[in-house]
């Protein structure tokens, strides 16, 4: 913090933030669209066919006609923290994705334009805005902060559904909130690190070789330390975004539409918005933890532009299928019901955390990682 | 730059405390609170410790005052005033809050504002706290898990049906 002010540093930082916030926040217009689509195939109807090819511009319209629509306050709400509560949770989903790393790291080559030199030559460029010694706790300690958005919203609407789904929310999110960074810290130990750049080094261009002759890409799935706290996180992944099977701060059949009953045009639009980014998030981070970041299997990415946008594009596409995953998991599995929730959350994933947590120490004991 | 950010976060964190004290309803303060606590993150992370920064948020802006905002919102407090206060209650409240304020003045004036820090880098990352934590200090660090096991056993006990009741 000391050093220097650094012009290219800050440059290069800002162009870093524009490249992450641009994708995260494409990612609602294309998921809803995604979503619909997905949802019309599950349940053999043609879904959104309209607006432009197989629908695609159906989001668009959706974006208009939230702009355009009237943006009502109820009477009795608590005026402030009703408009503030969307902000408050975007904000979690729009900042938690900054200590993720989204690509191999290469070497800056001298660039000149018009006869001036651009760039010193050997400059390191890292694809992760914040690399943060706390790197995975941030991300945590951030999306805690998300469910104030929806408690905020619950109860500053003054409806009684609105109130019951900011109740819910917050008393799912703190159950499956510990369960989520206890199976992160297996992946923790494995890697002896916090920072996520070190979690993804530790598995890109490493191998598991079997018998001398099958090569496996040593990502944290492909572990068998692993597989159980890649479970307990992928599920907890899905009751900390608050999706079918396991959406009762929303749940249409109990609550209307839940925390966000009362809210209209665009600040229901920013809810929206705010649950498809922790989804991307939260894809984000399965696959850094254990589908191995950016890595691609059997290819080791040289440290020039050609190898970061080739495992920019991997990390792009392992996202896509986990957030296809998501969607899919939501059109096939009903909600379950509120105590089995709160009991598995408690009685089952924390024990199993817990366990996958011996049984890493164990596998680190025996130097079989 | 450092200068600007810590005296804007100081002026948060100040003026959102003065919210939790002041204001009457209970759910704003109790988010106000949540502001304060992030206000003083951000000193940590301007410390060097983003490890604490991260627990901070973590421990208490995430977990506990998640608690403290449920239990309001099911008591229903939003729409109660406050009982009027007796006088002695008013008299002892002052003497004692006046009575804190000038120890902690004292006792910043004593030892913070003129004396010189010691130069050292400041370590506080995960390795560093886990080291001093599991050598150093490891029998508070055991006795706090008991503390806290007594507390939960107490708070089952307290909630929780007898086996007599369960049964009939």
């Amino acid at each position: 913090m000391a050093t220097a002010f650094d012009t290219t540093d800050v440059v290069l930082s800002i162009l870093k933030i524009a490249i992450i916030l641009g994708i995260w926040l494409n990612v609602t217009p294309i998921m809803v669209w995604v979503e619909r689509r997905g949802s019309a195939l599950i349940q053999d109807r043609p879904g959104p066919n309209r607006v432009g090819p197989f629908g695609l511009l159906q989001s668009f319209a959706d974006a208009l006609k939230f702009i355009l629509k009237e943006d009502i306050v109820p009477a009795q709400a608590h005026k402030w923290l009703y408009n503030l509560a969307p902000t408050i949770g975007l904000l979690p989903a729009l900042t938690t994705i900054a200590v993720v790393p989204w690509g191999r790291g290469f070497e800056i080559p001298e660039m000149t334009l018009f006869g001036r030199k651009l760039f010193e030559g050997g400059r390191w460029f890292e694809p992760v805005v914040a690399d943060v010694s706390a790197g995975i706790l941030v991300i945590f300690a951030l999306a805690s902060l998300s469910v104030y958005g929806i408690t905020m919203a619950g109860w500053s609407s003054s409806n009684k559904y609105s109130l019951f789904g900011a109740i819910r929310a917050s008393a799912q999110m703190i159950s499956y909130e510990l369960a989520l960074t206890l199976a992160a810290v297996s992946v923790l130990l494995a890697a002896g690190s916090l920072r996520l750049t070190d979690v993804v080094n530790q598995q890109a261009n490493h191998y598991f070789v079997l018998f001398d002759v099958i090569k496996l890409p040593a990502w944290n799935i492909v572990s068998p330390a692993m597989w159980l706290s890649f479970l307990v996180f992928s599920v907890s992944a899905f009751a900390e975004t608050n999706r079918l099977p396991f959406d009762f701060a929303e749940a249409e059949a109990e609550l209307v539409a839940g925390y966000h009953t009362e809210y209209s045009s665009m600040k229901f639009a920013l809810f929206f918005m705010a649950e498809y980014m922790a989804m991307a998030t939260m894809s984000a981070l399965i696959t850094t933890l254990y589908l191995g970041g950016w890595d691609i299997p059997w290819y080791n990415e040289p440290a020039t532009f050609l190898g970061f946008l080739l495992s920019f594009l991997a990390f792009l596409a392992k996202m896509s299928l986990l957030l296809f995953v998501f969607v899919w998991v939501r059109w096939t599995i009903p909600r379950l019901k509120y105590d089995i929730l709160m009991r598995i959350g408690w009685k089952v994933f924390l024990p199993l955390a817990f366990l996958n947590i011996v049984i890493v120490a164990a596998f680190i004991a025996a130097r079989w990682i | 730059m450092e200068f600007a950010i810590f005296f804007l976060f100081a002026a948060i964190a100040v003026i959102f405390a003065l919210v939790v004290v002041l204001h009457r309803n209970p759910v704003v303060g109790a988010l106000s609170l949540v502001a304060s606590f992030f206000a003083l993150a951000v000193m940590y992370v301007l410390l060097e410790a983003p490890f604490l920064a991260a627990l901070q948020v973590i421990v208490y802006a995430g977990a506990i005052m998640v608690l403290f905002l449920f239990v309001i919102m099911l008591l229903n407090l939003q729409h109660m005033a406050e009982p009027p206060t007796r006088p002695i209650q008013q008299f002892l409240g002052y003497t004692a809050s006046a009575a804190f304020g000038i120890g902690l003045i004292y006792f910043l004036i004593k030892y913070a504002i003129f004396t010189k820090l010691p130069d050292t880098p400041f370590h506080a990352d995960a390795r560093t706290i886990g080291i001093r934590l599991f050598e150093a200090y490891v029998f508070p660090f055991e006795m706090v898990s008991i503390l806290l096991l007594a507390a939960i056993v107490g708070a089952l006990f307290l909630s929780g049906k007898s086996a007599k009741e369960a049964r009939s």
